[in-house]
């Protein structure tokens, strides 16, 4: 695999080996669709996103599928008093009870696989 | 056509490699320190001037992530007890999977601390756990005081920040207040440390702050 010019690069080349390993499992002939939420932590530029994964599918099972990419909020947990919110990443961490920014994010800092849609090879026999 | 639910994490298989590599790290007895900044704010120099110092008390072993060439690792060659250049071509981070390979080669005997030097980017390391104990994050003097706000996310996750080339402040308009300001909305928990790797302002509460977080760090484990 070559570098990567930016890191959202990387992670639709991890998706892809999920994808590629599911499609194996499930006895998938082409991927048509494909689900993804994205934690606003992760910075993820979408136009970035699309052209990796444009180039990534190419001569895939996934080769014609969609991407469809969803945005998760970030929520914290405020380790000095414990409120738990949703702070607005591009500005503040700042606890909104006790105004101290020490927390821990407990949601929107992960790339999820949501779902995959695929056809398989008796299904089309079938249809 | 058929749709099946997943529900599981792309950046599963680094996180992965990241814990055992986290495991490995306190097992042999090293503190792991993830160094994150631009290119240019002085991790390399910093670097320098921190590894002949912990020498005489601890074993330093260190990985220097670039995009090309060997410079980094050989400026540091002589100073620590190992040192490995990853190259990541065109890669803007560093991968779990590439500190595993790193540290499949050391032979991290006597415990004492990795550093990992990124590669230099204010954006992407942030999203790739590589198993380092600790996050520390380098700003420098001449980058100017507005980078906490331009990059929340890379400081929220801090553990330390360390303003370099602080012997230039009287040289730029810096305003430390601002930094302060910012810092107080995005990262209260992290230790702010005001050095200079070059007058040595400052470098002894750092020197101190790694003491005292690899004796907190590594007792528990023996």
């Amino acid at each position: 695999m070559d570098g990567a010019d930016v890191h959202e690069m990387s992670i639709v080349s991890a998706m892809m080996n999920q994808l590629m390993t599911l499609a194996e499992q499930q006895q998938a002939t082409r991927i048509t669709a494909v689900e993804l939420e994205v934690g606003r932590m992760q910075l993820v530029v979408p136009e970035a996103l699309d052209m990796a994964w444009e180039a990534l599918r190419e001569g895939t099972v996934a080769a014609e599928a969609t991407l469809t990419m969803t945005e998760v909020p970030v929520a914290a947990n405020c380790r000095k008093c414990d409120e738990r919110f949703e702070p607005d990443v591009d500005y503040s961490f700042m606890c909104p009870r006790c105004l101290e920014a020490d927390i821990e994010i407990v949601s929107g800092n992960d790339i999820v696989l949501k779902s995959v849609t695929f056809e398989t090879e008796e299904r089309t026999d079938a249809e | 056509m058929k749709k099946i639910n997943v529900v599981e994490k792309v950046l599963k298989a680094n996180d992965t490699i990241a814990q055992e590599n986290r495991r490995r790290m306190t097992v042999a007895g090293y503190l792991a320190i993830n160094l994150m900044s631009a290119p240019g704010s002085g991790k390399t120099t910093l670097l320098e001037k921190t590894l002949p110092v912990l020498a005489p008390e601890y074993e330093s072993v260190v990985l220097v992530g670039d995009l090309q060439t060997t410079r980094d690792a050989e400026r540091l060659g002589d100073l620590a007890a190992e040192v490995t250049q990853i190259n990541t071509g065109r890669g803007c981070h560093l991968e779990a999977q590439q500190v595993a390979e790193a540290l499949n080669g050391l032979k991290l005997e006597r415990g004492g601390f990795l550093f990992i030097e990124n590669v230099g980017n204010m954006v992407c390391p942030a999203a790739f756990d590589l198993g380092e104990h600790l996050r520390v994050v380098l700003l420098s003097v001449p980058e100017g005081d507005d980078k906490v706000a331009k990059y929340p996310t890379l400081f929220q996750g801090a553990d330390a920040i360390l303003l370099t080339k602080v012997d230039l402040r009287g040289v730029l308009d810096f305003d430390m207040a601002r930094v302060r300001d910012d810092l107080a909305r995005i990262n209260t928990r992290a230790r702010l440390l005001e050095i200079s790797s070059r007058s040595g302002d400052g470098m002894n509460q750092w020197f101190d702050w790694l003491r005292e977080q690899h004796a907190s760090r590594t007792a528990a484990g023996g």
